[in-house]
């Protein structure tokens, strides 16, 4: 079942997409598609099927609060449970996020096992896993 | 604001006249940089440069650190690489001169081993090669901070100078759009967490932060 998972990993930098989709590929979710900032990501989210998103949040164009709260207000986009991965290191970010309907917030620099433990816990959380 | 005609220092010593008129030229900026508004920019632009010196640090630690971090697992790869190589040429002349016995005695089923565990952690250490190159994603956005503050510096110099020519001087400068980067609205990478309780330093403070929340 979790490696059918569909993976929408958005950030505005590149090299961390393809770290993120790398990882995510190496514990076995191998479906992932990627967007560069929360625009692309929503235009994405609307054209197509996706069970999971691993979002920035310091983007261009749409940040990744703004992205959370479209897809939060969305009835067909809401109950798609969103990861923020940021370098967003300030409480009041952290609590934001959590309020807003983030399923998990990682602070970047992370490692494989935070990432792994994270997705895991939703999946678990949401009768995915 | 007042014309400036310092009396010219006659010699080359340091002489009162000197001093004097450099005192009236300081106080003369002082006063116009205040008649001018300008005092708490400046003062607020040099506040600045410390946390663009913090930032610069930043990235020259973050960059070294992921220089170092991919050097040395590259030769941990590189040594267990060596030794499959040479394990593998062991087993071979082993197989060449005897297979049942390379078999029979174990040295066939301990060589497969040896790869499959040598293999895993060679995929860890590419792994963790891959990680390191999360510096570019951190610096960038630093990069960016930094860029945005010399621009800021750049566009209120310009604006300290022309507010501060002669009257006769004057040219028209290039109205500059101010440049609001949406790096600037979100804090990005904290540079010195150290003492500052409003961030956090680690994911375990995230992990504890929304527990106690009761995320």
């Amino acid at each position: 079942m979790a490696n059918e998972l569909r993976f929408l990993v958005v950030d505005d930098f590149s090299t961390m997409r393809r770290i993120v989709r790398n990882l995510l590929k190496e514990s076995g979710y191998t479906e992932a598609d990627e967007a560069e900032d929360g625009v692309v990501a929503l235009q994405k989210l609307r054209n197509s099927n996706f069970d999971f998103v691993v979002s920035d949040i310091n983007m261009p164009n749409m940040n990744g609060f703004q992205l959370l709260m479209e897809i939060k207000k969305d009835e067909k986009l809401k109950h798609i449970p969103v990861l923020m991965v940021t370098a967003e290191a300030r409480k009041e970010d952290i609590v934001m996020a959590a309020q807003q309907g983030a399923a998990g917030y990682i602070v970047k620099p992370f490692t494989k096992a935070t990432l792994e433990d994270k997705v895991s816990l939703i999946l678990t959380k949401l009768g995915l896993k | 604001m007042q014309s400036n005609n310092p009396t010219p220092a006659h010699g080359g010593g340091a002489s009162p006249d000197v001093h004097q008129s450099i005192g009236i030229l300081t106080r003369q900026l002082h006063n116009a940089l205040n008649g001018l508004g300008l005092t708490d920019k400046v003062r607020d632009l040099a506040g600045e440069i410390p946390d663009a010196k913090s930032r610069l640090s930043y990235i020259a630690r973050l960059t070294g650190e992921a220089a170092e971090k991919v050097l040395n697992r590259v030769d941990l790869a590189k040594a267990q690489h060596d030794h499959i190589a040479a394990e593998t040429r062991r087993i071979g002349a082993l197989i060449v001169k005897d297979p049942v016995a390379a078999v029979a005695k174990g040295h066939v089923m301990n060589f497969i081993t040896d790869v499959d565990v040598s293999t895993k952690q060679i995929d860890q250490h590419l792994t963790e090669i891959m990680m390191a190159q999360d510096f570019h994603d951190l610096t960038g956005q630093v990069i960016a901070k930094v860029v945005n503050l010399a621009a800021s510096i750049e566009e209120q110099l310009v604006q300290l100078l022309i507010q501060t020519a002669p009257h006769d001087a004057i040219v028209k400068a290039p109205v500059v759009a101010p440049h609001i980067d949406h790096q600037l609205i979100l804090s990005g990478p904290v540079v010195n967490p150290e003492g500052n309780p409003d961030v956090v330093t680690g994911q375990s403070e995230v992990d504890d932060l929304l527990a106690s929340l009761g995320f």
